[in-house]
């Protein structure tokens, strides 16, 4: 998993919880590099869920809870670094479809090893967004996050609801309405 | 929580900060490695890429080379074929027009015709064969001119009328309004067309006429032409007419036997018709008649270029006063050739100069001098194109008479340059009289040919050159007939008249000299096969002759015969020198 996944993971807990926090929790979580994490580089998803279980421990909020949060916060560093990816995408919908269309082709043209999620999405109905995200790594309360997000970004009320698909494995369906 | 400590970072903050330094100065120095790598194969692959592509370039270069090498052999051996087959039956021809011309026997003439029919479908099936061969080597090419449809049309009925079996048949052309005046096309090959089917229907029925039509409607932007042959013959039946275009294949029935060929007249039609872009088909009803048709797209011409003198215009407007009396200059190197076209000019009425090779030619020609010229293509020396261009380097436009290229070659082959020097037709051996004198009529006809500047004042070079007074002088040289037999000297005499006569004699010798001394060169090194290869050559033209001393002489070479007679070969061969010597001493100054 990207370094920079880590890099902003601990900002967001700098800016939540401080740097003193930050820095007894990382102490105690053991990590393998001791916390020490460099944008460009990679390391295992099983670190980040040990840094989200050690967060959660020390401040009583649920993991989930924290990773949806922590989804939001990532859509905010796309929004500031990548503008691009929003350019010329009239609605959220529009962004949600481009992520394995376009924006995850890009990444794999940068980075030929990156280890990427799926979202396949349909439309059933113009106001109504059908998403599969399919991944081997458990970070469903972190997409709902960037969802919400997204819809944020956009102006565009929504509900989210997140269901275990009946037959694949690692694959969750995020039924979108846009209520307005 | 404000003092100034809290801005410090902590310890195991300021460890971490390194080790992620540290962490990605490493994997930098990683990616740069990796870079490098990559860079060096991209260089080593672009390396290679250039070899291969070097590589594949020189193959495919040599590939083209050699199908480009095949190619040229193979049309040069076309056009070598071409030229050694009609050479010989031109003469072939020529000859047995000269001798119908004469005779008056009844039975013998009857021979005569036999013999011509028989040359004439030869030199069709020759034809044939080449233009197919030609088709299959790719190297039938199809040119652009002016076309004037009605011409073509009119000097095909005519040359219809003149062979024996159009004779008391009539074609009756019906040309739409509509058809363009000119349009361009490849005159050759429509005239070719339309004679073929023209023929075709006068072998395939026995009576009715033959109606030619034309006509024209729009298409696609330009203008769709239609020429349609009927005839009221045997027809053919419907299941016949798929392989009626095939290669080879004729249709049998009862006028099959009388209408022989090869069976690739309407083949070669069709694929001409493929080549231009055009279609060609029948309709037909068996035992009613037989509608041959072709339709291909034409560009009208509006603005005919001032120059649109090539072989399109058929028309066969006689000058004024015929063509007696105009006079001709024939550039030609072969022998037998030049008494033919000499013969033919005398009868035509021309007042001919002959020159040996295109050198002379030139030399020879003058403003003023000449009405046309015939200049055959293949000449020692300088050829009959070469001296074509000098002519036209040399002269005003306006000063140069019409001239026609006389060629045994393959047509397609000489035609481009032909047409860049300046020829005025080609006309392809073997020349018949008739087609001779028709192209010559039409090159001196104001209608379609450069009007030549006719008998204005001699320009002052004239004079310098005496050869074009030796047409009147007639040189009366009884000590020729006494060396000749009295059959040849009868014979050759009617053919040739006392002039040309001494003129052939006067070949003899020269051409029987230079082979003497090639003789007695192979002797001296003991090729007896050249020796008596010469001295077979010797044998045939002291033969014709009628210098039959020479010939047994030459035939005792040419066995090894001659110590039977008590003398080397050498000492025989200097017995013919000395008499090639007598008779060079009767015959008149070259």
């Amino acid at each position: 998993m990207k370094g920079v996944i880590f890099v902003e993971l601990i900002k967001m807990a700098e800016a939540t919880f401080g740097e003193k926090t930050v820095d007894s929790v990382l102490e105690t979580a053991d990590l393998a590099n001791g916390g020490a994490y460099t944008r460009v580089g990679n390391y295992p998803c099983a670190e980040l869920v040990k840094i989200v279980m050690a967060f959660s421990a020390h401040s009583g909020i649920s993991a989930d809870a924290l990773q949806t949060k922590f989804g939001h916060w990532m859509m905010q560093v796309f929004v500031t670094h990548y503008p691009e990816f929003f350019v010329d995408k009239p609605d959220a919908f529009a962004l949600l479809e481009s992520v394995d269309q376009e924006i995850h082709v890009e990444v794999r043209k940068l980075y030929p090893d990156a280890e990427l999620p799926r979202f396949d999405t349909r439309r059933p109905a113009s106001n109504h967004l059908e998403m599969l995200y399919s991944s081997p790594r458990p970070l469903d309360p972190f997409c709902h996050g960037m969802i919400e997000a997204c819809l944020e970004h956009f102006g565009a009320p929504g509900q989210i609801t997140r269901t275990a698909h009946p037959r694949l494995e690692n694959t969750t369906t995020f039924d979108i309405t846009l209520t307005r | 929580m404000t003092d100034a400590s809290d801005d410090r970072v902590s310890r195991s903050r300021h460890e971490r900060e390194l080790q992620a330094r540290a962490e990605a100065e490493a994997l930098l120095e990683e990616k740069s490695r990796e870079l490098y790598l990559a860079n060096q194969k991209l260089a080593q692959h672009t390396a290679t890429l250039e070899q291969v592509v070097l590589e594949r370039t020189a193959e495919m270069r040599l590939a083209l080379e050699r199908a480009e090498a095949a190619s040229t052999a193979r049309s040069r051996f076309l056009a070598t074929m071409s030229h050694e087959i009609r050479t010989p039956l031109g003469g072939l021809l020529g000859m047995i027009d000269l001798l119908s011309m004469d005779e008056q026997d009844p039975q013998k003439l009857e021979l005569l015709n036999y013999a011509k029919s028989a040359g004439v479908g030869l030199s069709r099936i020759v034809n044939d064969v080449l233009d197919f061969s030609k088709m299959e080597a790719g190297v039938f090419l199809f040119e652009e001119e002016n076309v004037d449809l009605r011409a073509l049309i009119e000097s095909i009925r005519i040359f219809v009328a003149s062979q024996e079996h159009g004779a008391d048949r009539k074609v009756i052309t019906r040309i739409a309004d509509n058809v363009p005046k000119l349009f361009l096309g490849d005159a050759t090959r429509i005239r070719q067309i339309i004679s073929n089917l023209v023929n075709n229907a006068l072998r395939y029925s026995n009576d009715g006429p033959v109606i030619v039509r034309a006509s024209a409607r729009d298409h696609a932007g330009s203008l769709l032409l239609r020429v349609e042959v009927e005839d009221f013959g045997v027809g053919i039946a419907e299941s016949e007419i798929g392989n009626l275009f095939k290669d080879f294949t004729q249709i049998a029935n009862p006028l099959t036997a009388a209408a022989q060929g090869t069976g690739l007249g309407l083949a070669i039609c069709k694929r001409i018709m493929n080549g231009v872009g055009g279609t060609i088909s029948v309709d037909s009803t068996l035992g009613e008649g037989s509608t041959f048709w072709f339709e291909l797209p034409v560009e009208v011409v509006t603005h005919p270029d001032a120059q649109g003198l090539d072989g399109s215009t058929t028309a066969r407007a006689l000058p004024p006063g015929g063509i007696t009396g105009r006079r001709v200059l024939i550039a030609e190197d072969n022998l037998i050739n030049q008494k033919l076209l000499l013969t033919y000019a005398d009868r035509m009425g021309l007042k001919a100069d002959l020159a040996e090779n295109g050198r002379i030619a030139l030399e020879k020609f003058a403003p003023g001098k000449y009405d046309v010229l015939l200049m055959d293509v293949a000449m020692p020396e300088m050829d009959g194109l070469e001296a074509t261009r000098r002519i036209r380097d040399k002269w005003a436009a306006g000063q140069i008479p019409p001239i026609l290229a006389l060629t045994a070659h393959v047509m397609d082959a000489i035609e481009d340059e032909a047409r860049q020097v300046g020829i005025h037709q080609i006309v392809s051996k073997p020349i018949p009289f008739e087609e001779l004198k028709q192209a010559i009529e039409t090159a001196l006809s104001p209608e379609t040919g450069q009007v030549p500047p006719h008998r204005e004042a001699p320009s002052a070079k004239t004079a310098e050159h005496p050869a074009a007074a030796t047409a009147q002088r007639i040189p009366d040289r009884p000590t020729l007939a006494t060396l000749m037999s009295e059959e040849a000297h009868g014979k050759l005499f009617g053919i040739f008249g006392a002039e040309g006569l001494a003129d052939l004699a006067s070949k003899f010798v020269s051409d029987s000299n230079e082979r003497i001394e090639l003789l007695l060169a192979a002797d001296a090194a003991g090729d007896t096969y050249e020796v008596s290869q010469q001295a077979h050559s010797l044998k045939g033209a002291s033969i014709t002759l009628g210098f039959d001393e020479m010939a047994d002489w030459a035939r005792q070479i040419e066995h090894q015969e001659t110590q039977r007679h008590n003398a080397s070969v050498a000492e025989t061969a200097r017995r013919f020198q000395a008499r090639l010597r007598e008779l060079q001493a009767v015959l008149p100054p070259a």
